[in-house]
């Protein structure tokens, strides 16, 4: 692999111009998805129509990736074979990937209108084979910015992007599933229910003790009930009728009996 | 003598009109209940994953309240017709202890639905669906539970997570340990699928983009059924309560005008 410094002897200075700065700054697109900044991952928005002028059908654009910190001690690469691989992250602090043509990003705008950095888990680990959109190792924060390379090393870049945080997930057992408060409508059951049984329960034994202690008092019947009472019915034989005393006559019988008496004189006249 | 003879006419016929109700009433509680049970929309395992259940022991409850209200008030009318002491006492000495039982099943599903909140559900969802390893038997029973019934509610229910999908980026979970970050932000079934059960767009669906993912949330799946089970019992259960302490006031004042 040829070092930075022996290319420089190789080539006259002169010829190594360096890369146009296009003024476009990479971006997280303001559209609303849950997924475009995830632990691992990030969307960019495409650079459609960015590179127009500046580069061939037939160079490629890659997207830099360093961290934040580390993003202003980049130097472009001079060749393809200087190209910073995704393994070298955590070492070089920054990587290349997503090598596509310039074509893909010419006017006017082809259908994904997206970039997802770090979406392809299966060639992670792999080594040799570059480049690789592997998912990113730490949270970040990261910035970004897109090269053009050319047969002689890079032709053109844009800015570099505002600082992309990751997402950060909090452990499941911070969240509290505790109810903010009692709700209104089981505190309205609850008491209604409980004092309607307490004045059952009350009314019950009331009533069973008094009954208790008039029973222990009563000598006779009470005047208080009333006539329903459960009769049980039993068959009297009829009376036969008795023998009429001497000397009366009475007419019908039982009516009571009495001596007949004379009609009085009648008065003078 | 008339007017009083009156008066217990209408005493007793408003008592037998009061059982006819509360059997009835027994039996629409009975059947509720039984409704509830057989679990219409499989969303048992949740519940009794959180090892709260309490409402489903309130729902158990009613059944047999509802059947003993129905005999009870069987019993109940005949007592009155007949106006037969003991049958009265008996009457209502079980019509007590069933009204006991009933205020507990009532207050239980009031008070315990309180506890059913989104949080209870995310941190659930969050520590059990998908967890490989288990602790023992039990836990593993609970937690294929809970992922059968979180997958079937996010392809019925066309949701995602508790309050949306990004409950799954904003905790780690068991569901996290086992697929990564790259591939899975939130399970598979938050994609919306065609006829043959695979995700229409699987890169729009991990982005995200409206159409290519379920964006509700599942907690309105969740508490709108487990609402209506806990207040249905508490309230029918209250109302039955109600009625039944007039018919046995008047009952009990009857007892005790009854001679032997």
């Amino acid at each position: 692999m040829s070092s930075p410094s022996s290319g420089g002897h190789r080539f006259p200075l002169l010829t190594a111009c360096p890369p146009a700065l296009l003024p476009y700054v990479p971006r997280v697109p303001p559209t609303a998805l849950p997924g475009k900044v995830t632990a691992t991952t990030f969307a960019l928005e495409m650079p459609c129509c960015v590179f127009d002028g500046h580069a061939n059908a037939s160079d490629a654009v890659w997207l830099v990736v360093a961290f934040a910190n580390a993003s202003d001690a980049f130097r472009n690469p001079p060749s393809r074979e200087d190209v910073p691989p995704y393994e070298r992250l955590p070492t070089a602090h920054s990587y290349m990937t997503l090598e596509m043509a310039a074509a893909a990003y010419a006017c006017p705008a082809p259908s994904p209108a997206v970039l997802r950095v770090g979406g392809d888990t299966a060639c992670a680990g792999e080594g040799g084979r570059d480049p690789c959109n592997g998912p990113l190792p730490s949270p970040g924060p990261y910035r970004v910015k897109f090269l053009v390379m050319g047969c002689h090393g890079p032709k053109a870049e844009t800015r570099w992007s505002d600082p992309i945080l990751l997402r950060r997930a909090a452990s499941p057992s911070t969240i509290d599933p505790a109810p903010a408060r009692r709700d209104s409508a089981a505190v309205v059951i609850t008491s209604i229910l409980a004092s309607l049984g307490a004045a059952l329960a009350a009314a019950v034994l009331g009533a069973v003790g008094a009954e208790a202690w008039g029973s222990l008092c009563r000598r006779d019947p009470g005047n208080g009930t009333f006539a329903h009472r459960s009769y049980r019915t039993h068959h009297i034989a009829p009376a036969l009728p008795q023998p009429l005393p001497p000397g009366c006559g009475c007419n019908p019988p039982g009516l009571g009996c009495f001596a007949p008496r004379r009609p009085s004189p009648c008065p003078a006249e | 003598m008339a007017k009083s003879d009156d008066g217990i006419r209408i005493l007793q016929g408003l008592l037998v009109f009061g059982n006819v109700v509360i059997g009835m009433c027994g039996i629409a509680l009975t059947a509720e209940c039984i409704f509830f049970v057989s679990n219409p929309h499989g969303l048992y395992p949740l519940l009794e994953a959180t090892e709260n259940d309490d409402i489903y022991a309130a729902a158990w409850i009613g059944i047999f309240v509802g059947f003993a209200l129905f005999a009870l008030s069987i019993l109940g009318i005949v007592a009155v017709i007949k106006s037969n002491r003991t049958l009265l006492l008996v009457y209502i000495i079980l019509m007590l202890i069933t009204y006991a039982f009933e205020m507990a099943s009532s207050i239980t599903a009031a008070t315990q639905r309180d506890f059913l909140t989104p949080n209870l559900f995310l941190k659930q969802m969050l520590e059990r669906y998908n967890k490989s390893e288990a602790d023992n038997n039990n836990d593993k029973w609970m937690t294929e539970g809970v992922t059968k019934t979180w997958d079937k509610l996010m392809l019925q229910n066309q949701c995602c997570g508790v309050q949306g999908a990004s409950d799954w980026q904003e905790y780690t979970s068991a569901f996290r340990r086992t697929h990564n970050d790259a591939d899975y932000p939130w399970p598979r079934n938050c994609c919306v699928m065609n006829a043959q059960g695979s995700p229409i767009n699987l890169d729009g669906c991990k982005l995200g983009v409206p159409g290519y993912y379920n964006s509700n949330g599942c907690y309105d799946a969740i508490s709108g059924p487990m609402n209506t089970h806990a207040w249905g019992v508490a309230w029918f259960g209250f109302a039955i309560l109600c009625w039944t302490f007039f018919v046995l006031l008047g009952t009990m004042f009857y007892w005790s005008r009854v001679e032997y």
